[in-house]
C-alpha cells in the first residue's frame, strides 16, 4: 500500500497539461503571428503533427524497453557514451530555452503588474519559490498540479465565455493568413513549442503503472493541443491580424479587456491569480524535469540538491536578453527553431538504431 | 534559533513600513476617471487633461465635506503617461489611470494627423484598458470636462457608466472602446465610429423626427449641458465626418458587431403625411449579408437582408392601422421603404464621400481571398467597397399594436 | 538480606522490577508501608484483622480515595472476618481477585485503586478490585456541538469512553487493547480498533510509538498526541482530537484506530487525513443537499479565514485596479485620516481580535459577556470614530475572525489562524505574486504531509478508491466502499446496489 509510486493517469494529465498549456499565454502566439498573421491559430496543429510521430515513436520504444526511463533508453540504445551525449543535448537545449521562457513569463509579471519592480527581484522570488516547491518532490508535484488543473482551467473557461461576445469569426478568413507555404514552414519550425512532451519520458517508470505514463501524456497532449488552439483561434477572431503581431500578450490583453458587468470592469487580477499558480507549477515541473535528466545524465541519483544550483544557473540565462522585444523576436524564436529538428530526429534514430541491433523484434 | 527569529522579525518590520517596489497606498493616488486630448500650441505636444475623482464626496464617513466632486486638470506634454507626472507638480498624489472610464478628444485633435500618434502611445501603457470609451467632443476636451456639470450623479465614473450605456441601448451613439478603434484603424478597412458630444449649444433646428440631431442641437431645458448624440466618423485614424443619431442608429443595425437594445422611432405616417407614427423597433436576428465577389474584376455585389419586427407605440393621426388591412399593407410598405431609403442615402455617401463603409462589412468578402497579401491588394477600402453594388432590403415580419386594438375616434370624441 | 540492605541505605521508594515477595506477610506489609510512606500520607490505610477460616492475621492495603468503601466492606472485610472455607478465593466474594508476586504488581494495584492483602502464611499476596475513581458525569459536547445528531460526549474515564463506544459498535471485533505508558506513574492506555479492518502497518506503528516513549509520566491524551506524532514543528495537525464517541465509531468502522485515556474528555484518532479535520460529523446526519450545503459554506469560510485579509492587502496596496471605482473611492476616502500603512490597519485588527478570542476562553464565565461587549465597542466603534483604522479593516477583520469558527476542528483551527498572518505578511510583500508563491509552498507542504503514512490530501491526490467523502459528500447509498488508503480490508461496505 504504502508503495512509493502513487502517482496515477490523472495527475500525468495534469502535469502535461500544466507544464504545455501555459503556452496559450504566454509570447508563443505573438512569435506565431508575427509570421503568418491571422493564419496563426492553425500553426499549433502543424507544430503538434510534426512532434507527434517521433513522440509516439519515442513511446513505442519506452514500452519495447520496459522499466528505462528517457536516457536509460537512450544509454541502451546508443550506448553510454553516445546517450549521454545525446541525452545532453537534450538538456542543454531544454535548459536554455525554460531560461528564456522564464525570462519572458517575468516580463508579463513586471510589464503588467508591477512596473516599479526590478527584473531581477522578480526572477529571484520567482526561482525562490520555484525551487523550494520542486524540493518537494515529483509526487507532490503531481499532487499540487493535480487539484490546481481544475480551478485553473475553470479560471480559463470563464475568461473564455466573458469573450466570447467579443469574437467576430470571420476574422479567421483569409484563412491563409500571410500565405499558406509561410503558415507552413513556421508551423513545422516550431514544432519545438511542444518539446517539453519529450522531458516529460524522463519520470516513464516514476508512475504507478507505465500505462498510465501513456494514457495521461497523450490524453494531457491532445487536451493541450486543442486548448492551445481554441485560444490561438479567440486571438486570432478577437485582435484581428493587425493588431495580434503588435500585441506581446494576447492572453492579458483578454483579461484586461474583459468585465463582469458594469461593476467589475477591471478583474484581470481574478485571472492572474491563477495564471500565475499555473505558471509556477510549469516552472516547478520543468526545473524538477530538467534537473532530473541532468541528474540522470552524470549518474546522480540524489538530484534533488542540484535543483538551486540550476535554478540560479536559469536566473543568469534569463537576465541575458537586454529586453523582452530581443528575448522574444531573437533568442527564442531563433532557439525554438534550431531546437525543432533535435526532437524530431531523435526518436526516429534511436527506432533506427534499435531496429538495425535487432532489438525490435527480440520483446 | 534566536538570532534567526530576530532576523526574521527585523525583516518583517522592514516590510511593514516600507513595503516593495510597487506598494502604494490608496490614499496616495488619484483616480483619474476621465482623459481629454487637445491640441497642444506647439506642433507636435498635446494638451492632456484628467478629470480625477474626489474619493471624499459621496462616501458617508466624510459627510459635509465641501469639496468638490472631481479635480479637471489640463498639463501640456508628449504622452499621457510622462504627462501625469508633470502634473504632479500641482497634484498632490501620484495620477493613476486604471479606472478611466472615458478618453475625450476635441474634434481639432481629431481630424489631424497627430492623433494617430498620441493615442498610439496610450495603448501602450498597460493602465488604459481596451474597454475605455472614446468620445469626440466638438469644443475642446478640456473644456468639454469642465463644462459637463451632472447634477444627480456627483461621482463622475457613475456618471458616464450610466450615460453611455443608456445611450447606446437606444442606438443613437456607436459602442466605441479603444479595442475597437484599434481594430478598425489597424485592419485599414472600414470606418471606425466614436461617440460624438458635446457641451455647447448649436443652432436648434427642428427637424420633426427625433433622432436626426448631432449633439448640441437637440432643444433642451434644464438638465446637464452635455449631450451625448451621433457619431464621428474616423477612416484611418483621422475624423473625416459626423453623422447624426438616426444614421448611427443605422450603422448599428447594419453592424453585427454592434448591440443594440431598444429603437423608439417614428416613421412617417404614409396617409395622414402631416403625421409620424411612433414605433419600438426591435431586430432579433443579425442582418444577413450576402457578398459574391468577382476575382477577376475584383467586384463585389452585395446584398443585405435585415428583418426586423415593430411594435407601434403611437399614431397622433389616429388612422386605423390595427385593423384595417389595406392600411397595414400601406404602412408596412412604407416603414420598409423608408428605411430602405435612409440607409441607402447613408451608403451613398459612405460610397462617394468617406470611400469606405462604417458597418464593418469588410469581414464578409475576407473569406473570398486566400491570402492577406491577396486580400490586402484586392483593398476594400479603395477599391472594393466603393465600387459595390449594395442592395438594401428590410423585411417587417411582424407588425404589433399594443395593447389596444385601436385608437378611439377623434371625430366621435370631439362629437 | 542483602536486598533489604541496599534498598534501605538508599531508601529507594521504587523496588526495581520484579522484585518477588518475602515470604512472611509481616515482613511484606513493613515494606509495602515504608513504600507508600504509611502515616505521611494520608488517604493510605493499612488495616489488621484476624480471618475467621485460617484463624490467621490479615493485612489490607489500599488508598481510601480511589476505592469503594462498601465494597471493601462488604466484599472483602466482611467475608474475610465472617466465612468459613478452605482458601481465600473461597472466602472473598469479590468479582475479581489477582495474585500478586511482586512488589512492582502490588504497588500496581494500589495505584490502580485495588485492595491488596497479605495473609500470615501465605507466599502470594492479592488484589482485590474495588476501584471508584471519580469523574464528571457523560456530559454534551461542548466543544462539537450539534443540531441534529446523538450529544453524548467522553469523559474523563477511560472505562466510561471505551462504554461509549461500545454502544456505538456492538462488533465482537471491536478490540480495546490496553498498554500502558509512563516510566514512573503508569497510565493505561487503550487503543480500540476493529480487528478485522485496521490497517495493521499503522496499528503496529502506532503500538511502537507509544512503546518508545521514555518520559515519566503521560497524564491524557491531549499529551500522547504530541509524544507520537511524527511532525511536531509542522503548523498541520496529523492526528484528530474529538470528543464525540459517535464520532469516533464512524472513522472506527472504516478502519481507523482510536487512543483512550483516563484523564481525557476526548480520543485521539488516526491516521487522518486533511479532510477529516474539515470534516463536521452533522455532515453526515443532515441530508445529503443539507450535509453539503454546510460544507460548502464551511470551504468558504476555510477560504475566508485564510485569504480575505491578505487579499484584501494585496488588491489595495498593489492591484487597485481590481477594485470596482465607488469601492476603491470609499475605501480611499476612509483611509485618508488613517495613520498607518494599511497592512498595519490590517495586523492591529487582526491581531486584536486574537485577543479577543484568547481572553474569551480565559475569562471566567460571569465576565465573559461584558469584556465582549467592551472588546468590541473600543475596537470597532472607538477606533473608527478616532480615526486609528477605517471601517472597512473592521469588515475585514471581522469576517476573518468570524469565518475561522466555521472550521470546528481545535488543531486546524490553529493552522488556518498561523496561515493567515503568513499569507498577510507575503502579500504585503510582493502582492498577488508572493501571496500565491506563499500559497503554493504551504499547499505543497501540506500535500508532501504524511499522517502515518496516509497522504495528507488522500483519497483525491494521491487518488484512492473511498467513499468519496471529500470535499462534498456522496448520498449515503452510493457510498459502496471503505476508504481504500486506510484499510486495505474488507473494502466494500455496502453491496452494489
Amino acid at each position: 500500500m504504502h508503495d512509493k509510486k502513487t502517482l496515477k493517469a490523472s495527475e500525468m494529465f495534469a502535469m502535461v497539461t500544466m507544464l504545455v498549456g501555459m503556452k496559450l499565454t504566454d509570447t508563443t502566439a505573438t512569435l506565431y503571428a508575427q509570421k503568418s498573421q491571422n493564419a496563426f491559430w492553425v500553426m499549433p496543429i502543424i507544430s503538434f503533427l510534426v512532434i507527434l510521430p517521433s513522440f509516439l515513436l519515442l513511446l513505442f520504444l519506452l514500452k519495447k524497453y520496459q522499466d528505462k526511463n528517457l536516457v536509460e533508453l537512450l544509454e541502451s540504445i546508443l550506448g553510454s557514451v553516445m546517450g549521454k551525449l545525446l541525452g545532453f543535448f537534450i538538456f542543454i537545449s531544454s535548459f536554455l530555452l525554460i531560461g528564456l521562457d522564464s525570462r519572458s513569463h517575468i516580463e508579463q509579471i513586471k510589464l503588467l503588474y508591477f512596473p516599479a519592480s526590478p527584473n531581477t527581484v522578480i526572477f529571484f522570488l520567482l526561482l525562490c519559490i520555484v525551487f523550494l516547491g520542486a524540493k518537494k518532490g515529483f509526487e507532490v508535484i503531481g499532487f499540487a498540479s493535480k487539484i490546481s488543473l481544475p480551478f485553473v482551467k475553470i479560471s480559463v473557461l470563464i475568461l473564455a465565455i466573458l469573450i466570447m461576445g467579443e469574437v467576430v469569426w470571420q476574422r479567421i478568413f483569409p484563412i491563409f493568413g500571410s500565405g499558406l507555404t509561410i503558415v507552413l514552414t513556421e508551423g513545422v519550425l516550431k514544432g519545438s513549442i511542444f518539446s517539453e512532451f519529450f522531458l516529460l519520458t524522463i519520470a516513464y517508470t516514476s508512475l504507478r503503472k507505465t500505462a498510465d505514463f501513456r494514457i495521461g501524456a497523450l490524453f494531457g497532449a491532445f487536451f493541450v493541443l486543442f486548448e492551445i488552439v481554441f485560444f490561438f483561434f479567440v486571438y486570432t477572431t478577437v485582435f484581428d491580424y493587425n493588431s495580434i503581431e503588435k500585441i506581446s500578450f494576447p492572453f492579458h490583453d483578454l483579461t484586461q479587456f474583459v468585465s463582469l458587468g458594469d461593476y467589475f470592469t477591471n478583474i484581470e487580477t481574478f485571472f492572474m491569480v491563477f495564471w500565475l499558480l499555473a505558471g509556477f507549477l510549469r516552472f516547478i515541473i520543468y526545473i524538477y524535469l530538467l534537473t532530473w535528466i541532468f541528474g540522470a545524465i552524470f549518474n546522480i541519483s540524489e538530484f534533488e540538491p542540484l535543483l538551486l544550483p540550476l535554478s540560479f544557473i536559469t536566473l543568469v540565462i534569463g537576465m541575458i536578453p537586454d529586453n523582452s522585444v530581443v528575448n522574444e523576436t531573437v533568442y527564442r524564436d531563433t532557439l525554438l527553431n534550431y531546437v525543432t529538428p533535435l526532437y524530431v530526429i531523435f526518436p526516429i534514430l534511436l527506432w533506427g538504431v534499435a531496429l538495425a541491433r535487432g532489438d525490435l523484434k527480440k520483446q | 534559533m534566536k538570532n534567526f527569529c530576530k532576523i526574521i522579525f527585523i525583516f518583517i518590520l522592514f516590510i511593514l513600513l516600507t513595503g516593495c517596489y510597487d506598494k502604494a497606498e490608496l490614499e496616495q493616488q488619484s483616480y483619474v476617471i476621465a482623459i481629454g486630448l487637445d491640441k497642444g500650441e506647439k506642433e507636435g505636444t498635446f494638451s492632456f487633461t484628467f478629470q480625477i475623482a474626489n474619493p471624499e464626496v459621496g462616501s458617508t464617513l466624510s459627510a459635509g465635506s465641501d469639496e468638490e466632486a472631481e479635480e479637471t486638470i489640463s498639463i501640456t506634454g508628449n504622452d499621457i503617461v510622462t504627462a501625469t507626472n508633470t502634473a504632479n507638480s500641482f497634484v498632490t498624489k501620484r495620477i493613476v489611470l486604471d479606472q478611466t472610464k472615458v478618453i475625450v478628444v476635441s474634434e481639432e485633435l481629431a481630424r489631424s494627423e497627430d492623433f494617430l500618434r498620441v493615442i498610439q502611445s496610450a495603448s501602450r501603457t498597460p493602465q488604459i484598458r481596451r474597454g475605455v470609451e472614446m468620445i469626440v467632443s466638438k469644443e475642446k476636451a478640456s473644456d468639454f470636462l469642465n463644462n459637463n456639470d451632472p447634477k444627480m450623479e456627483q461621482r463622475p465614473h457613475k456618471y458616464y457608466q450610466y450615460m453611455l450605456n443608456r445611450a447606446k441601448q437606444t442606438g443613437i451613439i456607436p459602442e466605441a472602446d479603444l479595442h475597437r478603434f484599434f481594430q478598425i484603424t489597424e485592419g485599414d478597412a472600414d470606418l471606425f465610429l466614436a461617440i460624438y458630444a458635446t457641451t455647447e449649444k448649436a443652432e436648434t433646428e427642428d427637424t420633426g423626427t427625433e433622432d436626426e440631431y448631432i449633439a448640441g442641437q437637440i432643444p433642451q431645458e434644464g438638465g446637464n449641458v452635455t449631450q451625448f448624440m451621433g457619431s464621428a466618423v474616423f477612416k484611418e485614424g483621422m475624423l473625416i465626418d459626423i453623422i447624426d443619431g438616426q444614421e448611427t442608429r443605422i450603422c448599428n443595425t447594419l453592424d453585427k458587431t454592434m448591440g443594440m437594445e431598444e429603437l423608439l422611432s417614428t416613421y412617417p405616417d404614409p396617409i395622414a403625411p402631416k403625421y409620424r407614427i411612433s414605433a419600438d423597433y426591435s431586430q432579433k436576428e443579425e442582418p444577413v449579408i450576402d457578398v459574391s465577389y468577382n476575382k477577376k474584376t475584383n467586384h463585389a455585389k452585395i446584398s443585405v437582408t435585415v428583418s426586423f419586427n415593430l411594435e407601434i407605440l403611437a399614431i397622433p393621426s389616429m388612422i386605423d392601422y390595427a385593423q384595417n388591412e389595406k392600411n397595414q399593407k400601406i404602412l408596412r410598405k412604407s416603414i420598409e421603404k423608408n428605411l430602405e431609403n435612409k440607409t441607402k442615402e447613408l451608403i451613398q455617401i459612405s460610397q462617394e464621400e468617406y470611400g469606405s463603409d462604417p458597418f464593418y462589412w469588410s469581414l464578409y468578402i475576407r473569406k473570398f481571398f486566400k491570402d492577406i497579401p491577396a486580400y490586402e491588394k484586392g483593398d476594400w477600402n479603395k477599391k472594393i467597397f466603393p465600387n459595390a453594388e449594395i442592395d438594401v432590403n428590410f423585411v417587417l415580419k411582424r407588425l404589433d399594436f399594443g395593447k389596444m386594438l385601436n385608437d378611439s375616434n377623434l371625430n366621435d370624441v370631439r362629437d | 538480606m542483602a536486598r533489604l540492605l541496599h534498598s534501605q541505605k538508599s531508601n529507594k521508594k521504587t523496588p526495581a522490577k520484579k522484585e518477588t515477595l518475602y515470604k512472611d506477610a509481616k515482613q511484606n506489609a513493613e515494606e509495602i508501608k515504608r513504600l507508600f510512606s504509611h502515616g505521611t500520607n494520608e488517604d493510605f490505610i493499612s488495616r489488621e484483622l484476624i480471618a475467621a477460616f485460617n484463624k490467621k492475621k490479615v493485612y489490607l492495603f489500599f488508598y481510601s480515595s480511589i476505592v469503594n468503601s462498601n465494597s471493601i466492606e462488604e466484599f472483602v472485610i466482611k467475608p474475610l472476618l465472617e466465612e468459613e472455607g478452605e482458601s481465600v478465593s473461597d472466602v472473598i466474594t469479590n468479582k475479581d481477585i489477582t495474585q500478586i508476586s511482586d512488589y512492582q504488581q502490588a504497588i500496581e494495584n494500589i495505584n490502580n485503586g485495588k485492595v491488596i492483602i497479605f495473609i500470615d502464611g501465605d507466599d502470594n499476596g492479592y488484589g482485590m478490585e474495588v476501584s471508584q475513581f471519580q469523574h464528571r458525569a457523560i456530559g454534551k459536547a461542548e466543544n462539537e456541538s450539534v443540531i441534529k445528531g446523538p450529544k453524548e460526549a467522553f469523559t474523563e474515564s477511560l472505562y466510561v469512553n471505551m462504554s461509549l463506544v461500545r454502544k456505538q459498535i456492538r462488533d465482537k471485533q471491536l478490540i480495546t487493547e490496553l498498554t500502558s505508558i509512563g516510566e514512573r506513574a503508569k497510565q493505561s492506555v487503550i487503543l480500540v480498533y476493529v480487528d478485522d479492518l485496521v490497517n495493521d502497518e499503522v496499528l503496529e506503528n502506532v503500538k511502537n510509538r507509544i512503546k518508545n516513549i521514555e518520559i515519566d509520566t503521560v497524564r491524557n491524551v491531549e499529551l500522547l498526541e504530541q509524544l507520537i506524532e511524527e511532525r511536531p514543528n509542522s503548523i498541520f495537525p496529523s492526528i484528530l482530537y474529538t470528543e464525540r464517541p459517535d464520532n469516533a465509531a464512524a472513522y472506527l468502522e472504516n478502519g481507523y484506530i482510536v487512543i483512550l485515556m483516563d484523564n481525557s474528555a476526548a480520543c485521539l484518532i488516526l491516521p487522518v487525513t486533511f479532510w477529516d479535520f474539515f470534516h463536521n460529523p452533522e455532515d453526515r446526519y443532515t441530508r445529503y443537499i443539507f450535509g453539503n450545503l454546510t460544507r460548502l459554506i464551511r470551504f468558504l469560510g476555510l477560504f475566508l479565514t485564510t485569504m480575505i485579509s491578505a487579499i484584501y492587502v494585496a488588491l489595495a496596496n498593489f492591484h487597485s485596479e481590481m477594485i470596482p471605482p465607488d469601492l476603491l473611492l470609499a475605501i480611499t476616502a476612509a483611509r485618508e485620516r488613517v495613520p498607518f500603512p494599511l497592512i498595519m490597519e490590517i495586523l492591529i485588527m487582526e491581531i486584536a481580535f486574537e485577543l479577543i478570542r484568547e481572553a474569551g476562553i480565559r475569562i471566567p464565565n460571569p465576565l465573559g459577556p461584558t469584556i465582549g461587549i467592551v472588546g468590541a465597542l473600543i475596537l470597532g466603534q472607538a477606533a473608527v470614530e478616532a480615526n486609528v483604522i477605517s471601517p472597512i479593516i473592521v469588515i475585514v477583520a471581522a469576517i476573518s475572525g468570524l469565518s475561522s469558527f466555521a472550521i470546528s476542528d481545535v488543531s486546524l483551527n490553529y493552522s488556518v489562524r498561523i496561515s493567515r498572518f503568513i499569507f498577510i505578511l507575503a502579500a504585503g510583500f510582493m502582492g498577488m505574486f508572493s501571496l500565491i508563491g506563499v500559497f503554493l509552498l504551504l499547499f505543497m507542504y501540506a500535500a508532501s504531509l504524511k499522517s502515518f503514512g496516509i497522504p495528507f490530501f488522500a483519497p483525491v491526490a494521491p487518488n484512492y478508491k473511498s467513499q468519496g467523502d471529500t470535499l462534498f459528500r456522496k448520498v449515503l447509498r452510493a457510498e459502496i466502499w471503505r476508504p481504500t488508503y486506510v484499510t486495505q480490508k474488507d473494502i466494500q461496505k455496502k453491496k452494489k446496489n
